[in-house]
């Protein structure tokens, strides 16, 4: 019986590993993909051949073009600040929002959810007009408003349920312990939120950056983001399909560092506050 | 050190009522006991106190001083949380040291360092400063809680329910050390619990709290003997006080003699008593008789009731005996644990009207109880 087992047991294991295999397989091939072609010289793109010798061409190429690294930075600054925004706005309506019992709580938070509901292009031209008689088509405050479409709903939804599952008992021991209700706040409650914040940090941070209809239509050619760049590389006559891949590799790297960097708080962070009796 | 004034304060949560026209007086030093079951306002009258909350009226006064616009950072208050509120992020030297590194009550690192090891040690938990909250059990947790409220001297304690999530075992041994602890604070204390045995035990006197009312403030003693009302009196003691009809007869002269359970066994009342009642002129009465003092008695015994065994359940040392009487109503007896009862068989008991808790029937307060206490016969 026991030696059945064991070999059931043995056997079990590979095949669970095989199958696991086959996944990360599937899951990571579009990557893989993208790293192949951005090294593939021009001449082999169309082939499926995996042989072929690298080339650094694409690259030297996409770092030519004018404006890329300019992109690069330009979606830096925009979903950097976009998150940040983000963060002043969302913490105090998180705890607001998880703490105060007042009338229309539950409204006012399903409204910030809604703001993922309705898909980006649907809401774009109306947003395009608004922007435009605003004055705010091409520019970094636009950009970072519209952003908050994105990054803030999740900082506020995320961040809610970490101060739900606080005790108001803490604050009022800090309170008692001789602190003002500010120095509770930073003192006690923001580091007990912490994962909660790195996560929905991290998480809005990546969403902005891969934006693309907003930059696209609200950042116009003056505040392009790498991903609106990376398809100048798709032009009407020529596909530089090694241009496009050097370039979406260039402007994923950030999100896949972060998210390695951090990994074990955003598992932390996404789950902790989202289980709930 | 101060006493505490409550004049009037009314708190609702929302349309709730959680405390409704709360007056009393605690003396300075004084370790006062507030007992209810949950929901009787117990953690608001506290919370209150330590400006957590705000009253919906009523004044409070903590030394003299009335505190009602200040800051819970500026009352001198010190209170333990029955979720013992420690902060997860520190260990437990930092949860201690967190009050005497606010701006209040800021003191040097050294002193803090002195201060800290000492009450760890007092507490016995000079061996887990360096320990992650996570990391303890829930009786360390209690008394990292209570050591943090130590620290700072204030001029008040608070415990809300520190022993409720304690093992059986545990809450005895921490009982006894409260009470130990507590004369070597020296400070006025107000200890809520929904745990009568912990309130008798602790309280200088007892404050008993339902539905938001104060239902009696009073000695241990007084709140068991001599409870201010039938609801007072179910809630001391385990098993619960039996509650029952009597009428009162007079047996000639002055003299008056209760009948109860439908039998023709005469109690004569003791003169102390008959007075109380002849002053009152009540004519309808309940009495309360505690489980130990329902005494079974030998089979043909004149003055006994009869009754047949209803239940039995041993105890160890004790047993409690449900009693089915003449008239069909339940008594509760707590009997020694060395003796069986077969269920169903007949037997007789014995109540000492000494030891009988009158009440009126009518408005359900306390009459009279007996200030001498019998003689067996």
């Amino acid at each position: 019986m026991d030696s059945n087992k064991g070999i059931f047991g043995l056997f079990g294991s590979i095949l669970r590993n095989f199958v696991l295999f086959l996944y990360a397989l599937f899951v990571l091939f579009p990557l893989i993909w993208m790293v192949i072609l951005s090294l593939k010289p021009d001449e082999h793109m169309v082939t499926t051949t995996f042989i072929f010798s690298p080339t650094l061409e694409n690259f030297r190429a996409v770092f030519g073009q004018e404006g890329f690294l300019r992109s690069l930075w330009n979606n830096l600054v925009v979903s950097s600040l976009a998150v940040g925004l983000s963060l002043v706005v969302g913490v105090p309506a998180a705890y607001a929002l998880g703490r105060y019992q007042f009338k229309g709580r539950e409204e006012i938070a399903f409204t910030f959810l809604s703001f993922r509901f309705v898909p980006e292009i649907l809401i774009i031209i109306p947003l395009y007009l608004i922007y435009q008689k605003l004055g705010l088509i091409e520019s970094v405050s636009g950009l970072v408003w519209v952003y908050q479409l994105i990054s803030l709903p999740l900082l506020i939804w995320i961040l809610r349920g970490f101060f739900e599952d606080i005790s108001p008992d803490i604050e009022g021991a800090a309170q008692l312990d001789g602190y003002s209700w500010w120095q509770v706040f930073f003192k006690i409650l923001l580091p007990m939120v912490k994962p909660g914040i790195v996560a929905a940090t991290l998480l809005g941070f990546i969403l902005c950056w891969n934006s693309f209809t907003f930059a696209l239509q609200l950042g116009g050619a003056s505040m392009q983001t790498s991903t609106v760049s990376t398809t100048r590389f798709l032009a009407s006559d020529t596909v530089h399909y090694g241009w496009v891949a050097a370039a979406a590799l260039l402007s994923s790297l950030p999100g896949v560092i972060l998210a390695l960097l951090i990994q074990k708080h955003l598992v932390r962070g996404l789950s902790f506050g989202a289980v709930k009796g | 050190m101060a006493s505490v004034e409550l004049q009037g304060l009314t708190k609702y949560y929302n349309k709730r009522r959680a405390l409704e026209n709360l007056s009393l007086d605690i003396h300075d030093n004084e370790f006062l006991a507030v007992f209810g079951p949950a929901g009787a306002g117990k953690t608001t009258m506290l919370s209150l106190i330590a400006g957590i909350a705000t009253p919906n009226s009523g004044t409070i006064k903590i030394g003299g001083r009335e505190i009602g616009g200040l800051a819970p950072a500026d009352r001198n208050v010190a209170m333990v949380f029955e979720s013992y509120a420690l902060y997860s992020q520190f260990n437990v030297y930092d949860n201690m040291a967190f009050p005497l590194r606010s701006p209040k009550f800021k003191l040097p690192e050294d002193k803090i360092k002195e201060r800290v090891t000492h009450h760890a040690k007092v507490m016995r938990i000079d061996h887990l400063l360096e320990r992650p909250i996570q990391a303890l059990s829930n009786g360390q947790r209690q008394r990292t809680a209570l050591g943090r409220a130590l620290v700072r001297n204030p001029d008040l304690f608070l415990l809300d329910e520190p022993l409720s999530h304690l093992s059986a075992n545990l809450r005895h041994s921490m009982r006894v050390e409260l009470k130990e602890m507590r004369t070597q604070l020296g400070t006025t204390t107000i200890y809520a619990t929904h745990d009568y045995r912990e309130a008798m035990s602790l309280g200088d006197r007892v404050a008993m709290l339902n539905g938001g009312h104060l239902l009696q403030l009073a000695s241990p003693d007084d709140v068991y003997f001599r409870p201010a009302s039938i609801d007072v009196a179910k809630f001391f003691g385990d098993p619960e006080v039996n509650i029952l009809d009597a009428k009162l007869k007079s047996s000639g002269g002055s003299k008056l003699s209760l009948h109860m359970l439908e039998e023709n066994i005469p109690l004569p009342l003791p003169p102390d008593v008959v007075q109380v009642l002849n002053e009152k002129h009540t004519s309808k009465i309940q009495v309360g008789v505690r489980p130990p003092d329902v005494r079974i008695a030998r089979e043909g015994d004149k003055q006994a009731f009869h009754a047949t065994i209803y239940s039995f359940e041993p105890l160890g040392t004790r047993s409690i005996l449900t009693l089915k009487a003449v008239d069909g109503s339940l008594v509760r007896a707590l009997v020694d644990g060395h003796q069986t009862f077969e269920m169903d068989r007949r037997t007789q008991f014995r109540i000492d009207p000494h030891l009988l808790i009158i009440f009126d029937a009518e408005s359900q307060r306390f009459l009279a109880r007996s200030a001498e206490f019998s003689e067996e016969p």
